[in-house]
């Protein structure tokens, strides 16, 4: 007996439709509620810029490598920083089963969570582009790897952050504690403070596991006019882990309402 | 076709099983209670029946949809309140409604207008634009209320809806729910308040330890033990040996005092009626009232499950 939830009526076309209104809903709720929460104020905006700082101050490399650096840090940190916030919240107060209980299927739900830290993480990283643009003024040699970049790894990372909010707990700490063990040794791995050919060889086979990388070669592609990767490869990637992280987010959402 | 249907459920989380072969339907426009103490599968049945949780065995259908394998659509003909007011306190009374109304697709006029409606009914109009923060126990409970019903459903499950509330809350929320009822709205209500159960409800359903001990209307479950009988006396004086003495009174069963009266239960009520005058007699208490009782539900829900009553109340036996 499967438990996969559908519609008898009205078609692919009017579920589809019925599920991203809520899944807009959803995000919408979270945009009104939880982007001003200090804990997601903490991990989203002033986790990365410390970061940066951290790791970035004082080393070689121009704005052309420093900016796309902090635009990749901040869409890691910023994107995966709403859900694990938001969901263990909802389950403490018992607005969660609303979602639960709501007649759209589990992937609507992970998809409008997705959303609302895909928004967040796009309108910070914006605005980290536009002042480094600005103060920097580093050479933006192309426009479109830089817009996929931003869109697909912000997309990736949401899902991220959803999927491990998926854990059954009504604490924020618990989720955010388990994602740092894999948000930080991700900026090592990934290429943006250390090029990819700079780290040892087994550091670069674990970054084919990193949807960062990705995402940094394309950012970086924009300011530096070349890929480590092809623009293919890296936008095909970003999308196989957007898939999978969807697809076992939904899976362990369905799993641990039992 | 039955609002609901169920046949056979059994729900197990490792070695307990939680609901045991149960199977039971509820007609459509009927008001149907759902008792039982804590831990007897009221809540598991609910989670299964709302498509939240899967059922380990049997099956569940709503309005004819299966609730495993087509839980949209059978979700889409309910609304749910659950016994925690769970509205988002960082949002308005306005944004809950219209969020809530999102999530089962009503277009915009349409929940525009159904918020107003249902605002105004709950008492909460004018409070709209308020966050529900600061707003009472009994006015959460209403919004609640109010956000489960914004999808105009034909089967409503109502958790414990009037749980310590206020009196106008109270009275608001029994009012709406005795409109549902006229409007043919299938009422799926689980409450540890019995005489509100036995007040609103078609038929009955006792559950304990995961199986269903009893279905049937409340008057004909008060028949099957009629045997259960009781007078509640009151007298113009008490004292601290009272209690004990009138539990001496020959066929008394058991004693409850309640407020000022005594409650004797018994299977003789015309032998305790004698003995307790002769008791008024010899100690010189005048009689104030008298009233002769049958069972009551709660009589009924305490037979069934198990359960004895202490003091005032009720304690499940370990």
């Amino acid at each position: 007996m499967g438990f996969t939830p559908s519609i008898n009526r009205g078609g692919l076309r009017e579920r589809l439709s019925r599920e991203l209104f809520a899944a807009w809903a959803i995000a919408k709720k979270d945009v009104s509620i939880y982007y001003l929460k200090p804990p997601v104020i903490v991990s989203g905006m002033l986790f990365p810029l410390f970061m940066f700082l951290a790791f970035a101050v004082g080393r070689p490399g121009g704005p052309s490598v420093l900016i796309p650096g902090l635009i990749a840090v901040t869409i890691l940190f910023s994107a995966s920083s709403v859900e694990p916030v938001s969901i263990p919240i909802e389950r403490r107060t018992k607005t969660y089963d609303r979602l639960l209980s709501a007649p759209i299927s589990m992937n609507a739900v992970v998809f409008g969570e997705s959303l609302s830290g895909f928004l967040y993480s796009i309108g910070i990283a914006f605005i980290v582009l536009i002042a480094g643009l600005l103060i920097f003024r580093p050479p933006l040699v192309s426009a479109i790897p830089l817009v996929l970049g931003m869109l697909l790894t912000s997309f990736c990372f949401a899902t991220m952050g959803t999927l491990f909010a998926a854990y059954p707990t009504e604490s924020p700490g618990d989720i955010v504690s388990m994602l740092n063990l894999v948000r930080f040794p991700l900026i090592f791995i990934s290429g943006i403070f250390i090029p990819l050919e700079s780290i040892p060889a087994i550091g670069q086979i674990v970054a084919f596991f990193s949807p960062l990388t990705y995402g940094n070669d394309l950012i970086e592609a924009a300011f530096r006019g070349e890929t480590h990767f092809t623009l293919l490869v890296n936008v095909a990637m970003l999308c196989i882990f957007i898939l999978i992280f969807q697809v076992v987010a939904n899976q362990l959402y369905k799993k641990f309402a039992q | 076709m039955q609002a609901i249907e169920v046949s056979h459920l059994v729900k197990k989380f490792g070695p307990l099983t939680a609901v045991n072969d149960i199977s039971f339907s509820v007609g459509v426009g009927e008001t149907f209670g759902f008792l039982g103490p804590n831990g007897a599968g009221k809540t598991t049945t609910i989670r299964i029946l709302t498509g939240i949780s899967r059922p380990t065995s049997g099956t569940a259908t709503i309005f004819g949809h299966d609730i495993t394998r087509d839980t949209i659509a059978a979700r889409q003909s309910m609304g749910i309140v659950s016994e925690t007011s769970n509205v988002y306190v960082d949002m308005t009374a306005w944004q809950n409604m219209m969020f809530s109304a999102e999530l089962y697709h009503v277009g915009r006029r349409e929940r525009e207008r159904k918020a107003t409606e249902l605002l105004s009914l709950f008492g909460l109009y004018d409070r709209r634009h308020s966050i529900a923060r600061g707003f009472s126990k009994g006015m959460m409970r209403r919004l609640t209320l109010a956000m489960g019903l914004v999808n105009s459903p034909r089967l409503l499950f109502l958790d414990e809806p009037t749980s310590g509330l206020d009196v106008q809350s109270n009275l608001i929320i029994r009012e709406v729910i005795t409109d549902l009822i006229r409007e043919e709205v299938t009422i799926f209500l689980t409450t540890h308040n019995i005489e509100e159960a036995n007040v609103m409800c078609d038929r009955v359903a006792i559950i304990d330890k995961g199986y269903v001990a009893a279905i049937d209307a409340p008057e004909r479950l008060k028949k099957t033990i009629q045997s259960v009988q009781s007078i509640e006396f009151s007298f113009d004086r008490s004292s601290p040996t009272q209690m004990d003495e009138l539990r001496q009174i020959p066929m008394v069963n058991e004693l409850r005092k309640e407020g000022d009266k005594f409650k004797l239960y018994t299977e003789n009520p015309s032998a305790v009626i004698d003995g307790v005058m002769a008791y008024a007699h010899a100690r010189n208490v005048r009689v104030i009232s008298i009233t002769t009782l049958g069972p009551s539900l709660e009589d009924v829900f305490i037979k069934l499950t198990g359960l004895q009553r202490s003091g005032g109340g009720v304690h499940a036996i370990d």
